[in-house]
């Protein structure tokens, strides 16, 4: 390395032995809790000043020692004293970087940096924290130091807003997408855990007197169902509250902008997050489209990113966030703003969808078939009952209806540039992924598939994160998923020959 | 260039793997047995043994028939699976780096793995087993050759 005698200078912001001093506590948490806990019995817990101290001491140490820098080739960022640790992270390995502003942050007038490479989360930085003015020239110099191209485009920056979320559209977000079950299930989770649902039932039980459950039971059957659909109708309307509460907190203020030649996102209304999205690193594009997106005439589209990490240790980073393109949108407005992330398709030709092998319907048919026979079967002998076979009865029509609507709304497209995969019937989901961003091909026959001469086909990209996310084509016959399979071979390997640049990107 | 086969001797590798799992399997249904009667746990030995080793056995060869690999331009292509049949396709430019990896076992049998790493997300690593070690050395080389030329 040539950057062997660099030695990085630039220093953290003075005040960031705090955020350290978080970040420790947030370590130490469980610990520290439980010795709290069983140590408040005994008295004042003392013992916590030396800990204290300690951990205020560590930060101080860390914020002293730790220095930053640009150098020739790479960011340089040395760590500590006694045990001295210099990592260097080369300008062309870096993929992103992201801010985060938490409320704390943001009353400071700080910002946590994350560098990201596309590595599974090793050489990744994050520098904890910088001036809101360190942390945009660290972005612009890290990206002007990429190489010509970036340089050029530094020179007539404009931000160009591509899509700006009104406070509408965020509850709507809200309303759509039912995160307030997340919370609720946070929210039980930490109550049983803190053992608060003991309470709970104490509670409930003094405040319903069986005074008060004899009368309802005595009000008889109508009452008792109404009673029940309040209860219903209140949790469905409390857990849609909590979802808009939370999509505002969130996406409050969500903006899309084109800054130079990459895209950027930022959102949230407490804490502030700023993610770039290089177009060179985004692989696929996903929509989503539920039944109430449907009612709302919206979609959401989200892209995935190489070295977004589906490892786990990077996921426990959090850089398994999702990656937003616009979190709600009318669907004319998604086309234009797919086409914008991935510019190596070409949308405006009309996409020739074609469908699984005619024989898909009779297999995914008789499969679902099977399992209502197998679960009813189950129960009547272990409940020696017969009405167990009423679900054999109502399970063939519904696996008839299910298996028509997997057929018709499965469906994939193979252009020259990109291979086009849509499925689901109630939630539908289009993936669109440019065929020069194709990794590695997988053919499957499992032993239906070879008496049916069928086959599946895996199309592995980087950066999907989810299994869900990850392509699989089903019931394929076995000619048309041979030649598929062909054609993204020859591709992934040949685009990428042509375009060297893609091959560092990728 | 044609379907390559690996080295037969991975065969031997594979089934001393599996009868160590039986002889483990077995174990593990008849100790529990043990103290309630000794006949009956060696039966239940043996019956575990007398099934799941020629079954290993055979799954080995089946294994070994089914698996095969082609180099070319393009990249690496594997065949495998003796139920579950796959047909994986590496181009080369998007392997990342490679390992040759020997266990003891692969060792004794002058036999290794060859595993190439890729960007992906499902297959971030696809592996080759039992080829000879020599060639997988030599195969790894001509990927990492190519792969330089690429450039």
């Amino acid at each position: 390395m040539t950057d062997g005698t660099f030695e990085p200078d630039q220093r953290l912001h003075p005040t960031s032995w705090l955020f350290a001093v978080f970040a420790f506590v947030r370590q130490l948490i469980v610990p520290l809790a439980a010795a709290a806990f069983f140590g408040s019995r005994d008295g004042n817990p003392t013992w916590l000043w030396p800990v204290a101290a300690v951990i205020l001491a560590a930060a101080l140490w860390k914020q002293w020692f730790y220095r930053y820098g640009l150098g020739p080739t790479g960011l340089v960022i040395r760590e500590g004293l006694f045990f001295r640790n210099v990592r260097q992270i080369d300008y062309a390995r870096i993929e992103n970087i992201d801010t985060e502003r938490s409320l704390l942050h943001r009353l400071l007038g700080v910002a946590e940096v994350r560098v990201e490479t596309s590595t599974g989360g090793k050489a990744e930085a994050s520098i904890q924290v910088l001036g809101l003015a360190a942390a945009e020239e660290l972005r612009e110099r890290v990206f002007a130091a990429r190489g010509g191209e970036a340089r050029e485009h530094t020179a007539r920056k404009a931000e160009d807003v591509l899509l700006a979320m009104s406070t509408a559209e965020v509850v709507k977000f809200g309303l759509i997408d039912n995160r307030g079950l997340i919370v609720v299930a946070g929210v039980v989770g930490f109550l049983y855990e803190a053992g608060v649902m003991e309470v709970w039932s104490v509670v409930l039980r003094a405040a319903v007197s069986p005074e008060l459950m004899a009368r309802l039971i005595a009000r008889g059957m109508v009452i008792q169902i109404a009673l029940m659909l309040i209860v219903l109708l209140g949790a469905v309307l409390v857990l849609r509250v909590l979802s808009v509460a939370l999509a505002l907190f969130t996406f409050h203020g969500f903006t899309l902008t084109r800054v130079d030649n990459d895209l950027r996102t930022s959102y949230g209304l407490l804490t502030r997050l700023s993610l770039t999205l290089r177009l060179q690193r985004i692989q696929a594009a996903h929509v989503t489209q539920t039944l109430l997106h449907r009612v709302f005439d919206r979609v959401a589209v989200r892209v995935d990113l190489a070295g977004g990490g589906a490892s786990p240790e990077a996921q426990q980073q959090g850089r398994g966030r999702v990656r937003w393109l616009a979190p709600l949108a009318a669907p004319n407005r998604a086309r234009e703003l797919i086409a914008r992330a991935l510019p190596d398709v070409d949308f405006t030709r009309t996409t020739e969808w074609q469908p699984l092998s005619p024989r898909a319907y009779g297999r995914v048919m008789r499969k679902s078939a099977a399992l209502w026979s197998v679960v009813g079967l189950g129960f009547a002998v272990m409940l020696h009952a017969l009405w167990p076979f009423l679900l054999i009865a109502v399970g063939v029509p519904i696996s008839m209806c299910y298996a028509a609507m997997y057929v018709r709304y499965t469906r994939w497209a193979l252009q020259d540039d990109a291979l086009f995969f849509r499925r689901g019937w109630l939630t539908r989901k289009l993936v669109i992924v440019p065929r020069n961003r194709v990794q590695v091909v997988c053919l499957g026959e499992s032993p239906f598939d070879r008496r049916y001469r069928m086959a599946s086909l895996r199309v592995d990209t980087a950066g999907a994160a989810s299994p869900t996310d990850q392509i699989r084509i089903p019931y394929l016959d076995l000619e048309v998923a041979r030649e598929l399979a062909r054609a993204l071979e020859t591709t992934a390997a040949a685009q990428t020959k042509a375009a060297p640049a893609e091959v560092a990107g990728t | 260039m044609l379907d390559q086969r690996v080295d037969p001797a991975t065969v031997s590798v594979w089934r001393v793997e599996t009868t160590a799992i039986a002889v483990f399997i077995a174990f593990s249904c008849a100790g529990p047995l043990l103290e309630d009667s000794i006949v009956l746990a060696v039966a239940v030995f043996c019956a575990v043994m007398v099934i799941s080793v020629p079954l290993g056995w055979w799954w080995s060869k089946a294994r070994y028939e089914r698996l095969s690999y082609r180099v070319d331009d393009l990249g690496v292509t594997i065949r495998e699976g003796v139920w579950w049949w796959t047909h994986k396709s590496v181009p080369r430019v998007r392997i990342q780096h490679t390992d040759v990896s020997q266990g003891p076992l692969q060792r004794r049998y002058g036999v290794a793995t060859l595993k190439l790493y890729t960007a992906g997300s499902r297959y971030t690593k696809v592996e080759l087993e039992g080829l000879r070690h020599e060639d997988a050395l030599a195969l790894r080389d001509r990927l990492l050759s190519k792969e330089a030329q690429g450039d």
